[in-house]
């Protein structure tokens, strides 16, 4: 065995290492984070906890575009069905908060595998017309039966997580840390190194040996299982289910927006992202009506400048054009 | 009987418009290979420029018309420059990342028009003044003469568009380019001018499907992304990048639209569409008449 | 008992027989050859046995097992690996973890790294040369190191059968030979390899036994001298065995020295490949000069370059002005007309408006004259004025190739590969207009070709070219004497 220098110099894109200057910054972030109840009033932490959740919409997103390399323009479609499980359940069948959060997981998941389906027959545009369909067709059906979910009003719960916006803020914090170590820790190894394969080019996989189709459920599992908890979490959170908050398109858009403005393929630059798109938003409140159009202004020049996201801000030159 | 009538009639008129709405979106697709999501926000800008031009300007419906479609094709011609040339030098994306780079650039777009014209123009629904007043008798049913111009221009314009194609030698250029590139480089086009021509016509027909719009059933901001999905559901049913087969689309889809809001109600006329979307993607991807 | 058993195995696209009912059998510690010209069918056969694409019919069995119906990465997982023709790395990740990849199990439940895995890929790596860029990425690779990574990532699983597509494009004489002594190795492993290529001479130095194939089916099989002595391998590969090869063409006076075209380019690159180096050739005004050589070759990358879709270092003077820099367009309208040996057709549109396309940069008079002209030297396409493209046949489409290019009312027609997949009587009919335009118009042509037969009929001189620089020029009497055989 020849002396050759196992160990891989620190340059590429931020996934790759471990003991880095900015996974130290990122570990440092969260664990300010945590203090934040200190400090932080009601206000400020519920604002955070959109944030938190939106970021763990964004790093399953992040799952399935970044990495299986598919495009979901409905990630919607599954954290609804989580949202809308879980609250169903809780409303008409009574069952606790913890008893029905598994239900909506249960849906979303199902889901996952009814669009997983398409995702493997067809391509490039045509699966992500699929998923924006499937998320006009849930919405439609949310409103069309109205006389049970509650329509576009939305659907009032019998019970929520907790009061506490402390409790709500570390109930989110708790759920995107786990996701994020969760999601870390399959893209960083030897599994995710083949599901980055799948997305890059599936044909070449195959010829590889590996079964695209067994990574591309499982892709879409994960992914829906992380999105359909976060979904049910998020309703127990609110205490209400509406198309607005969980289904709806635009919501479906700040989601895609928070992963490519954060830093595609990097898990933890969905955080950053959707941290930066619902505070951003908070903070042009008072400007009214125009605060949506500022950030998507905002977006839209980091997606034509670097098109690598904030992430990549912090890494070469190079890997900002990526 | 007299629903009849009225459902023909409407659903022509709307057909007619969509299908304009369709061919610009197909054919910069066929050319370009941009699915341009800020579509149906093009369009609504075109009408509420033309409504905000002649009505609260006073400048009367035929002005007005003209400088909403002069503002589609100027915001359109922006969009180009500033968005997707960009987006196309980016060097170190595959291609199939660029793609959803400029899905999300365009519906960026959409949403930034949104809010721009919802700020300017406010959430009402606007019309503009009619172009013609009075009605018409058609077998015992009373159609404003308007809607029926609006028709008579809608199919002008699609004419207009089959003629250019067909017969001028820049519109075969812009077909041919959509068949074979380099075969028009070879014969010595050049295919830059190409696309700067077929992004100016793309203007032209959202300004006129705006306009035409505003006159038929007004507009307002947030009809936007209907429009988009309206015209997006069209296109990949027609067949991408196939504009006798969006024309084809429209008239479904209006045709069902209007069955849908007359006989059960117009909160979901939208639905039929959506199934049939799917089912064109289940069974049939390319569309009716695609051909890739 | 061979370890690959292939037999019956066809595909059909749509009306077109790619592959049809082709066997042959390879034995563990063995190198076979499968050779062929362009369009023979030999790629789609490799495919066929890898499971990329699905036969129609037929049997493949790999260590007696069938494959046929099998997913690839079952068969993959079977013992079978390929090389493809062109390099799929996986751009994102570095050469190591290239390597990595092709060690890793089909299995979700691997979470942790694994040191034996890295070592295994170090190994591999050290094998084929690549220890040196073990951390760098496919986009700062050399062509050669790309292919050498593909034949890593083959290599890794220790297969049973190894199948290499055209393992020898794009590389240099050294390179070719290193490549071919991994072969060797692999054989000398147990490992049975089969080898599709052009460069028949290289194949044929490696190979144990080689097979020749043309429109899908097998023509010979048998040691490599025999195979490329067999007559009618010769006729499929050069339009005529070259004991028969026509007359080379004679003029009664010779052409006066004055340069249309001069070639001077230095190097043209493909990504990382270098595709042409050190092509210094001219055409008189009013010759026909003929590029010929066998696929891959350079031919096409000689007309682009001329045409100025791909960049060059050096210089290509048309006229005497520079070509350097300008656009296609406007080299178009300058006075060049390329016949693409894809077409490039207006495929929806039919025979009179691909013509008049072509004649686009001219007044209705001058357009509607050319029109005439050019349905006076191809009157079936008269016949099919509004037809459109897409229905026409093979060599119809060809015919309008070259007539909407006549249209363009070129100084200087580049026509590449002009006789690929046409019937004979149709090349006659091709070969009539040539001669008719030469006399008449004094048209001058640079021609690509394969077809021996075909550029010697017409060409005043030809260009040998091999791998990417020009092996031997000279008048077209002179080539059969002093090339000959040597080309196969």
């Amino acid at each position: 065995m020849s002396n050759v220098n196992r160990s891989p110099q620190t340059t590429g894109p931020w996934s790759r290492d471990w003991l880095d200057w900015r996974v130290v910054l990122t570990v440092l972030f969260f664990v300010f984070l945590a203090f934040t109840p200190l400090f932080a009033g009601g206000y400020y932490l519920g604002v955070l906890t959109i944030a938190l959740y939106m970021g763990v919409y964004a790093m399953n997103w992040d799952l399935l575009f970044g990495y299986i390399g598919e495009v979901n323009f409905g990630p919607t479609f599954l954290i609804g069905l989580g949202a809308y499980g879980a609250g169903l359940c809780n409303t008409y069948l009574g069952w606790s908060v913890w008893a029905c959060i598994p239900v909506g997981v249960v849906a979303a998941m199902i889901g996952g595998l009814l669009l997983a389906g398409p995702a493997l027959r067809l391509t490039g545009p045509y699966f992500g017309l699929v998923t924006l369909v499937a998320v006009l067709i849930l919405s439609q059906l949310i409103v069309t039966f109205a006389g049970y979910t509650g329509g576009e009003i939305g659907l009032a719960l019998r019970d929520i997580l907790t009061l506490s916006s402390k409790g709500n803020f570390y109930y989110a914090l708790g759920l995107t840390v786990i996701t994020a170590l969760a999601l870390r820790l399959i893209v960083r190894s030897p599994l995710g190194l083949i599901l980055e394969a799948v997305g890059q080019d599936a044909g070449a996989t195959e010829a590889l040996g590996f079964s695209v189709t067994k990574y591309k459920v499982f892709a879409f599992l994960v992914s829906s299982f992380f999105s359909g908890l976060a979904g049910a979490m998020t309703v127990f959170y609110f205490g209400t289910a509406s198309p607005g908050t969980v289904v709806a398109v635009v919501m479906a858009v700040q989601v895609i927006i928070a992963t490519i403005v954060g830093g595609r393929r990097t898990i933890i630059g969905s955080v950053f992202g959707a941290i930066f798109l619902i505070v951003a938003g908070e903070l042009l409140r008072p400007i009214g009506q125009l605060s949506n159009t500022v950030v998507a202004v905002l977006a839209l020049l980091v997606l034509l400048l670097a098109p690598g996201g904030f992430t990549s801000l912090f890494g070469s030159r190079k890997e900002r054009k990526a | 009987m007299d629903l009849l009538i009225q459902i023909l009639i409407s659903g022509f008129i709307l057909g007619a418009i969509y299908a304009l709405a369709a061919a610009g979106m197909t054919i910069i697709f066929g050319i370009s290979g941009i699915l341009n999501l800020a579509h149906g926000g093009i369009i609504v800008l075109a009408a509420l420029v033309a409504w905000y031009t002649s009505q609260h300007l006073g400048l009367g419906t035929y002005l007005g018309d003209l400088v909403g479609i002069i503002a589609s094709i100027v915001v359109t011609y922006l969009l180009y420059v500033l968005v997707i040339l960009p987006l196309e030098r980016f060097r170190h994306i595959s291609t199939a990342e660029k793609h959803v780079f400029q899905l999300v650039a365009t519906l960026l777009v959409a949403l930034i028009l949104q809010g721009v014209l919802e700020w300017f123009f406010g959430a009402t629904p606007v019309a503009t003044p009619p172009m013609l007043e009075g009605v018409v008798q058609i077998a015992g049913n009373n159609v404003p003469k308007n809607s029926l111009l609006i028709g008579v221009v809608a199919w002008v314009v699609l004419i207009g568009l089959w003629f250019f194609t067909s017969y001028t030698r820049l519109g075969k250029a812009m077909l041919a380019a959509s068949m074979s590139p380099k075969g028009l480089a070879i014969v010595g086009y050049d295919i830059r001018k190409v696309h700067v021509m077929v992004w100016g016509i793309y203007g032209l027909l959202a300004g006129v499907a705006g306009v035409l719009l505003a006159s038929f059933v007004g507009a307002s901001a947030d009809v936007a992304i209907n429009l988009t999905a309206i015209s997006f559901t069209i296109v990949v049913l027609g067949g991408l990048g196939n504009v006798f087969g969006s024309l084809v689309g429209a008239y479904i889809l209006g045709f069902l639209s209007t069955i849908t809001a007359f006989l059960i109600s117009p909160s979901i006329s939208q639905i039929p569409g959506l199934v049939l979307l799917v089912v064109i993607l289940y069974l049939r991807p390319q569309g009716l008449f695609g051909r890739h | 008992m061979s370890i690959l058993e292939v037999s019956g195995i066809s595909k059909r696209f749509g009306g077109l027989r790619a592959v049809d009912g082709m066997g042959f059998s390879v034995q563990r510690g063995e190198i076979l050859g499968l050779i062929g010209p362009n369009g023979s069918g030999k790629s789609t056969t490799l495919s066929l046995i890898m499971g990329v694409v699905r036969p129609d019919s037929g049997s493949v069995i790999l260590d007696g097992k069938e494959m046929v119906g099998k997913a690839t990465h079952a068969i993959a997982k079977a013992g079978m690996s390929m090389v493809f023709q062109h390099s799929r790395p996986l751009q994102r990740q570095t050469v190591l973890e290239n390597i990595k990849l092709a060690l890793l199990q089909d299995s979700l439940f691997q979470f942790g790294a694994s040191r034996a895995v890295t070592d295994r890929a170090i190994e591999v790596a050290e094998r084929v040369g690549l220890d040196k860029v073990l951390h760098q990425r496919p986009g700062s690779l050399p062509f050669a190191d790309l292919r050498r990574l593909e034949v890593a990532k083959a290599l890794a699983s220790e297969p049973l059968v190894l199948l290499l597509d055209e393992p020898f494009a794009g590389l240099a004489p050294s390179e070719t030979r290193e490549f071919s002594e991994l072969a060797i190795a692999m054989r000398d492993a147990g490992c049975a390899v089969v080898l599709v290529d052009h460069n028949v001479k290289a194949v044929s130095g490696l190979v144990d036994r080689i097979v020749a194939m043309h429109a899908g089916q097998k023509i010979a099989e048998g040691a490599p001298s025999e195979v490329t002595r067999n007559e009618r391998v010769q006729e499929v590969y050069f339009g005529k065995s070259l004991g028969a090869v026509g007359a080379a063409r004679c003029r009664e006076q010779a052409i006066a020295d004055d340069r249309l075209l001069s070639v001077a380019v230095e190097s043209v690159h493909y990504g990382r490949a270098e595709a042409l180096r050190d092509i210094d050739l001219h055409v008189k005004r009013g010759e026909f000069v003929s590029v010929v050589g066998l696929n891959g070759a350079g031919k096409t990358t000689l007309f682009n370059s001329i045409l100025g879709f791909v960049d060059y270092a050096g210089d290509i003077q048309f006229d005497d002005r520079s070509l350097r820099g300008r656009k296609p367009a406007a080299i178009a309208t300058g006075g060049i007309a390329l016949c693409p040996e894809t077409r490039d057709l207006f495929s929806f549109m039919t025979v009179r408006e691909n013509l008049e396309m072509g004649g686009h940069a001219f007044d209705a008079n001058t357009r509607a004259e050319q029109l005439e002209w050019v349905y006076g030297l191809f009157p079936r396409l008269r016949e099919r004025a509004g037809q459109k493209a897409q229905t026409l046949s093979g060599g119809e489409q060809q015919m309008l190739t070259v007539g909407r290019a006549l249209m363009q009312k070129p100084q200087l027609l580049l026509l590449d590969e002009p006789t690929l997949g046409l019937a004979p009587l149709v090349l006659e009919d091709i070969s009539n207009v040539l001669e008719k335009l030469q006399n008449e118009s004094g048209l001058t042509v640079l021609l690509a070709e394969q077809n021996l037969t075909f550029a010697l009929r017409h060409s005043d001189r030809i260009y040998l070219i091999e791998t990417g620089s020009l092996r031997w020029e000279g008048e077209s009497r002179r080539f059969v004497e002093e090339v000959g055989e040597d080309i196969l």
